[in-house]
């Protein structure tokens, strides 16, 4: 277990250290987050759309984006390196490979969607920080699952043709449930609607990534074996 | 008889039975009084579903089969079942907003029914785009495993946050399609039509899986 | 034979069972063609 551990992190520490060195896909998410909210802030008329209307939308679209953005790097630096086939070789397990690769891709969401969150805040006057809580934990299990089906296929579609194309097709019937949960629980807790309304899609969240967490581990090691 | 023709016999029995089923819906089930004739799309619309669906868990579990089993067998029918599944989820897709629009007067509506459809039709596409896209056997065999397993699994996800959606936001409907809980002869024309289209699967899987035997390209 | 009171909506029934049918019949088409293409090979 110690060992499945710390070879996880080591393989984690290697992808984060790589994408940190570059910085490319956090600064071209970044801008985009900004493009998104100026854009919808330009595009509604404020006397029949306030911004509690469209903040889930927005906050949402430019989340999944950042999620999108993070498989992408980590397929394109695979496929630049051979990095996969490399690491197939160490001597550690391809459980902890994959939760290595899980981990990194879900520290990279973070600090995009964070950033953007903040940014959210400092344009937009809606009241996110008396709902600071239950939103970063609708945050973390809504990106949680898509990015542990996403890490999964991605690993898959590096060796096949058209790479970049075959991602986004596969991946869209399984963005479909924690962007529905997400964006309903985001909409309640800025209307200030009580908690007890969003558990159950949080639940429904929970039990998303409980699934799709478990059923990635155990498939990975299949899209490896030789 | 090989498993070839086994097929087309069962799929040319299914077609003459569809024949029958039509007639009979068309002319001897009677008509519903708020909707009108496009409600009989409904002993189309619903078994095609059936069928849309039940091709889609039988990928599933023969994706699992196979992960388990590593029988090429059980690829071969799952990719068989993948693209006999597009097929009814075509159906499905065309005639549930043909029945939509004169009943709920919009074409398209992301309640749940209608958004699993259409995410099990993505599902079917990306699955056989996946495979097209692999050229290795054994690579091709396991990536579609693994996509058809993880398919599989999502489905009740869909259903249930779709349904968590329209259940707290009640559309405004005028007219609810559900199943009639009415007269008996409608009731048994559905029942009819659920058991040829199950039928039409049959015979379509195995022809399409005898084919892929011959090419053994699956 | 549709008294008044009930919606005329047949047409979209008849492009319902229409299309489902193109949809089989064509689908079954295409499978006889590769079956036999495969067994004369």
């Amino acid at each position: 277990m110690g060992d499945l551990v710390r070879h996880a992190w080591l393989v984690a520490r290697k992808d984060l250290q790589l994408e940190f060195r570059s910085r490319t896909a956090i600064t071209s998410a970044l801008v985009f987050t900004a493009l998104v909210l100026v854009v919808f802030e330009h595009g509604r008329d404020p006397t029949a759309v306030s911004t509690i209307d469209l903040a889930p939308s927005i906050l949402w679209v430019t989340f999944s984006f950042a999620g999108m953005l993070t498989l992408n790097r980590a397929f394109n630096a695979e496929l630049e390196n051979q990095a996969l086939d490399g690491l197939l070789l160490a001597p550690i397990s391809r459980t902890s490979l994959f939760l290595g690769k899980l981990v990194a891709n879900l520290a990279f969401v973070a600090v995009v969607q964070v950033t953007g969150l903040l940014l959210f805040t400092l344009f937009f006057n809606v009241p996110v920080w008396e709902v600071w809580a239950p939103l970063v934990t609708v945050m973390i299990l809504a990106t949680t699952g898509f990015i542990a089906v996403g890490t999964l296929f991605s690993a898959m579609v590096v060796r096949t043709r058209f790479a970049e194309l075959m991602l986004p097709v596969l991946l869209l019937p399984f963005l479909l449930p924690p962007l529905i949960a997400a964006v309903e629980v985001t909409a309640k807790l800025f209307a200030g609607r009580p908690l007890s309304e969003v558990v159950g899609w949080l639940r429904l969240l929970a039990a998303y990534d409980v699934a799709f967490v478990s059923l990635a581990t155990l498939l990975f090691p299949a899209t490896v074996t030789e | 008889m090989t498993l070839l023709r086994r097929g087309r016999w069962i799929t040319a029995i299914s077609l003459l039975l569809l024949g029958g089923i039509y007639v009979r819906a068309l002319v001897f089930t009677p008509e519903e009084r708020l909707q009108g004739l496009a409600q009989k799309i409904y002993y189309v619309h619903v078994p095609s579903a059936w069928s849309a669906m039940l091709a889609m868990g039988m990928v599933g579990l023969a994706s699992i089969l196979f992960l388990f089993l590593k029988d090429p067998r059980y690829d071969r029918f799952a990719s068989a079942s993948a693209e006999v599944g597009t097929a009814f989820s075509l159906v499905m897709l065309t005639t549930g907003p043909l029945w939509a629009r004169p009943i709920w007067g919009t074409w398209w509506t992301w309640d749940a029914r209608l958004t699993l459809t259409l995410m099990m039709f993505f599902m079917f596409i990306g699955y056989q785009v996946l495979r097209g896209a692999v050229a290795d056997p054994s690579l091709r065999a396991r990536y579609a495993a693994v996509v058809g397993i993880c398919g599989l699994v999502l489905l009740p996800f869909i259903h249930l946050s779709v349904y968590l959606f329209r259940t707290l936001h009640p559309m405004p409907i005028v007219l609810k399609p559900s199943a009639p809980s009415a007269p008996p002869a409608m009731v048994i024309t559905l029942l009819s039509s659920f058991a040829v289209f199950t039928l039409l699967y049959v015979g379509f899987v195995i022809q399409r899986y005898a084919i892929g035997e011959h090419t053994h390209d699956a | 034979m549709t008294p008044d009171a009930i919606p005329q909506t047949g047409g979209y029934m008849i492009a319902a069972y229409i299309i489902a049918a193109v949809i089989l019949l064509g689908y079954t088409v295409v499978l006889w063609r590769r079956g036999s293409a495969r067994t004369k090979s």
